[in-house]
């Protein structure tokens, strides 16, 4: 009888973490991240929920025709929002409650069948809430095509109609539309009560007659879109440049390192002013301008991971497996080198906003869009109202700060022997 | 150390280059907008009406001419970088006018007419040969008014200021007397908008008679080859970037907005934003270094956490909320009190009457919150770069050592982990120049100074390019000077780079 081996005991998984949750877990357990994510979340909620927090459609419309929803309904119409940024975030609205519920549903251990079934609820509530809108009131399907018995559902005609026949209607707190002009508003100090929608103007108004605190709320997915993009499209290309740069080395390393250094040593906002100097003055063009003078830091930041990592024993590994390059490059290094990616891009969302928001400083934005920057140039302008410096000028800067943050406080997590 | 030098200069010209050159593509971006600012009213296009008269189509094709001088003058004919006008035959442009016709692109709208432009009616000498080859052949009778049409606007010639003083006048009044035949004999498509046809010249085939006996004499033809230049030395340096470079070198760029030559716009320009600068980067060494040392040296007291949280503060601040901010609450009257600051400008009326005390002081009064909003987003960045920096420096083995050796703390400090820091905070003090450049035209917009940055912004806005590009090299020179001094830095401080390149 041969002895038993002793059975080994099972590793505790609670030991063993992954470099990324402790960095996750020390990130956390700051208060400053904490506070730093909650305002973001604030700031990300303002704007995608802009439409229903500050309208002048109702957000219900009970009268004796039927039931509607004309603010829900006029998400998807091109008259109100024009911008392809507008409707992706309009989409959000609708989407993003089922989704955060589709997130909590999946963590819970619930039997197969059981989820299953909840998913398939999930799809079809989800199908609900994206089409209820447009099912009820007279015009029954038709309101997907036609939006303008629903426009017509606003709190003027609202307050015009005898007391008595008013229907049954409940209103955004704030009464103004984000691309309407009040006669008779231009440049009213904060509190200021609207007649036509008996409204109050909480924040005073702008040269143009629109409200700035609508103004503020819609700009917010300006300049979230704006970090997002141009950070996107700089760390594409950075990404790019620096990985090839670094891997392959020789001529090519020499060529696109005399590249970055002319994007390093380029006055990237003369840059960025010609362009828009000369082509047209759209928001996505700002964007994409932003995202192609910005990628020199990230190829620089890459080529250098890339550069020591090409190195070590698990690429030597992977090259005598005999795998391609591009997926040594991208599925081998690139995990690898991606926690400072992750600190940097934190910075550059940040300095996107930052640089958008002086384009339209300078007068050089979009002037179809409410961004930030073109409330703060008209405070410029009109320097005897401080709620057109103050208002923008905060908004620029609780965002910046607070990307800032979050940047300071991952490169601490993520590179605690730098913790200072 | 003068190796050192050579080398750093050597590596600026291809950086100076890849600046120059990708402004110089991205203004060349432009499309229809120079035509639209033109408001060419007649040209090839409405205005004109059919049964206008012969003088409404004279008043047309002067406007036109107009607007291609200031197009040519512009240097907007020629392509970029690459021009490959040389290489085109006969059978090349006719293909293409066949091509414009079949898409009726011949017709109208300024888009449409501003490509045709770039195509053909802007190619200049290249173009003369082989359109008059085009014109004498018998096979070609579709295009015949338009290849003629197109000749008129490339045989024109335009004359630069500089030119008419220059040239010999036998040969001045020889291009003169041409371009007024070509003037006289352009062939206009009288296009009636409303009834939406278009109606061609009645004159046309004499026209072009007049046109063939004009450039069948051999001479006239050798003139515009030589014009012309080689296929290959055109690719090269017949271009828009050489000929800019050609301009810039002569000093002879010409803001058409301003109606005065770029770098007489500049010259008043170019030292309020130098020294605006230079004193603000003074300011942010001056006030970063000692507080990055001091933070440093008294690490997680209550007093090193408040300047690093202001310093924060201060990073995340962006420039143009300050500056409006200190303009709004220091630089204007209101009822109950005058401003403490001026608001606008460098010197008050009459400055130039003070004596030099009182000047100075009035300067200085002018330019304290310029300077202020200029320098603190230099010097909380270069202060936390150095807070960290002298902590890194600190924990290194060779201060253990110097503290072993019973160094004082301040010699530890001053005489050896700080001198140290320095070397990487001068690498980073040349990278916020660019960073410093732009907060420079921010703040000059704001407290209505007249620098460079100003007139940059002026530029684009009315997109003015040669403006623009005159100013993008004096600034991009200023900047790659900065970038040189601090390399020159760079050496005096580290030995390693002198020991290098001795």
């Amino acid at each position: 009888m041969s002895e038993q081996p002793e059975p080994v005991p099972p590793v505790q998984p609670a030991t063993l973490q992954s470099p990324a949750s402790l960095a996750w877990q020390r990130f956390i357990a700051r208060g400053s991240s904490r506070f730093g994510l909650v305002v973001m979340s604030v700031i990300v909620a303002l704007g995608i929920y802009a439409p229903f927090i500050s309208n002048e459609l109702a957000l219900v419309w009970w009268s004796k025709d039927g039931l509607s929803f004309p603010a829900f309904t006029d998400l998807f119409n091109r008259r109100s929002y024009e911008k392809p940024h507008d409707l992706f975030f309009n989409v959000a609205a609708l989407l993003l409650p089922p989704l955060l519920v589709a997130q909590w549903f999946l963590r819970q251990r619930i039997r197969t069948g059981r989820r299953i079934a909840g998913m398939f609820a999930l799809i079809i509530a989800v199908g609900l809430m994206c089409w209820t809108p447009f099912i009820p009131g007279k015009n029954g399907w038709t309101a997907i095509w036609d939006h303008r018995p629903f426009v017509e559902q606003n709190i003027q005609t609202w307050r015009e109609l005898p007391p008595e026949s008013r229907p049954l209607a409940v209103f955004a707190p704030v009464k103004h539309r984000f691309d309407a002009t009040y006669p008779g508003a231009v440049l009213q100090s904060p509190g200021t009560h609207n007649p036509l929608t008996g409204g109050t103007y909480w924040l005073g108004t702008d040269a143009g007659g629109h409200d700035v605190l609508t103004h503020l709320f819609f700009g917010a997915r300006i300049s979230l879109t704006v970090g997002l993009v141009a950070t996107g499209l700089a760390f594409f290309i950075g990404i790019i440049i620096g990985a090839v740069s670094g891997y392959f080395g020789g001529w090519i390393d020499i060529l696109l390192q005399r590249m970055v250094e002319i994007m390093m040593c380029f006055p990237t906002f003369i840059l960025i002013l010609t362009v828009v100097a000369m082509l047209d003055r759209d928001i996505f063009i700002i964007m994409i301008v932003i995202g192609l003078t910005g990628w020199a830091g990230v190829a620089r930041l890459v080529r250098g991971e890339f550069l020591s990592h090409s190195v070590r024993d698990y690429v030597v590994a992977a090259e005598a497996l005999g795998l391609p390059k591009w997926r040594i490059m991208f599925r081998h290094i690139m995990p690898n080198a991606i926690a400072p990616l992750i600190i940097s891009a934190t910075f550059a969302i940040a300095g996107s906003v930052g640089a958008e928001s002086g384009l339209a400083f300078v007068g050089l934005g979009d002037p179809t869009t409410p961004s930030w920057g073109v409330l703060m140039e008209q405070g410029r302008q009109n320097i005897r109202y401080p709620w057109l410096i103050y208002t923008p000028g905060l908004a620029i800067f609780i965002i910046v700060m607070t990307l800032n943050l979050l940047g300071n406080n991952l490169r601490e997590a993520i590179d605690p022997k730098n913790n200072r | 150390m003068l190796a050192y030098v050579i080398r750093r200069l050597l590596l600026m010209i291809p950086t100076f280059l890849g600046i120059l050159i990708i402004n110089f593509v991205v203004l060349r971006l432009q499309g229809p907008t120079l035509v639209e600012q033109m408001q060419v009213s007649g040209g090839m296009g409405e205005g004109a009406t059919a049964g206008g008269g012969d003088r409404k189509v004279q008043g047309a094709a002067k406007d036109v001419e107009n607007y291609l001088d200031r197009f040519r003058r512009a240097g907007n004919d020629l392509p970029a970088i690459i021009n490959l006008r040389g290489f085109h035959d006969a059978g090349d442009y006719a293909g293409w006018l066949r091509d414009t016709i079949a898409n009726g692109r011949h017709k109208d709208t300024p888009s449409k007419r501003n490509r045709l432009e770039k195509e053909l009616w802007l190619a200049g000498p290249q173009a003369v040969v082989p359109l008059v080859a085009v014109l004498a052949d018998k096979a070609n009778v579709d295009i015949h008014i338009l290849a003629a049409q197109a000749l008129t606007y490339c045989a024109y010639i335009t004359l630069n200021p500089r030119d008419l003083s220059g040239m010999p006048s036998a040969e001045l009044q020889r291009i003169q007397q041409r371009n007024e035949t070509l003037r006289n004999n352009r062939i206009l498509h009288l296009n009636t908008r409303e009834a939406g046809v278009t109606v061609v010249d009645p004159k046309a085939a004499e026209k072009r008679a007049v046109l063939l006996a004009l450039f069948a004499e051999p001479q006239t033809q050798a003139e515009y080859a030589a014009r012309a230049g080689g296929a290959l030395s055109a690719m090269v340096f017949n271009t828009g970037f050489v000929d800019f470079m050609v301009k810039l070198a002569t000093l002879d760029l010409y803001s058409e907005s301003r109606k005065e030559y770029v770098f007489t716009v500049i010259a008043d320009r170019w030292s309020i934003t130098f020294w605006l600068n230079t004193i603000a980067i003074l300011i942010a060494w001056a006030v970063s270094i000692p507080l990055g040392i001091h933070s440093a040296r008294r690490i997680g007291t209550l007093e090193d956490r408040i300047t690093t949280t202001g310093l924060f503060l201060a990073w995340s601040m962006p420039a143009m909320f300050l500056g409006t901010l200190l303009l709004y609450h220091f630089c204007t009257d209101t009822a109950a009190s005058k401003a403490w600051f001026p608001n606008r400008g460098l010197s008050s009326d009459g400055a130039l009457w003070m004596p030099t005390g009182a000047y100075l002081l009035d300067l200085l009064w002018h330019a304290f919150l310029p300077l202020m909003v200029l320098s603190y987003a230099s010097f909380t960045a270069l202060s936390r770069y150095m807070r960290a920096n002298l902590l890194e420096q600190l924990d290194a083995d060779y201060v253990r050592t110097a503290r072993a050796k019973g160094c004082s703390d301040d010699t530890v400090v001053y005489g050896h982990a700080s001198r140290n820091s320095l070397i990487t905070m001068i690498t980073l003090g040349s990278g916020l120049l660019a960073e410093l450049f732009s907060g420079a035209l921010i703040v000059e917009l704001i407290f209505s100074i007249p620098g460079l940055g100003w007139l940059m912004l002026e530029a684009a806005v009315e997109r003015d390019a040669p403006l623009l590009m005159g100013s993008t090299v004096i600034s991009v020179s200023l900047l790659l000077v900065g970038i040189l001094i601090a390399d020159l830095l760079y050496a005096v401080a580290d030995p390693r780079i002198r020991s290098r390149y001795v």
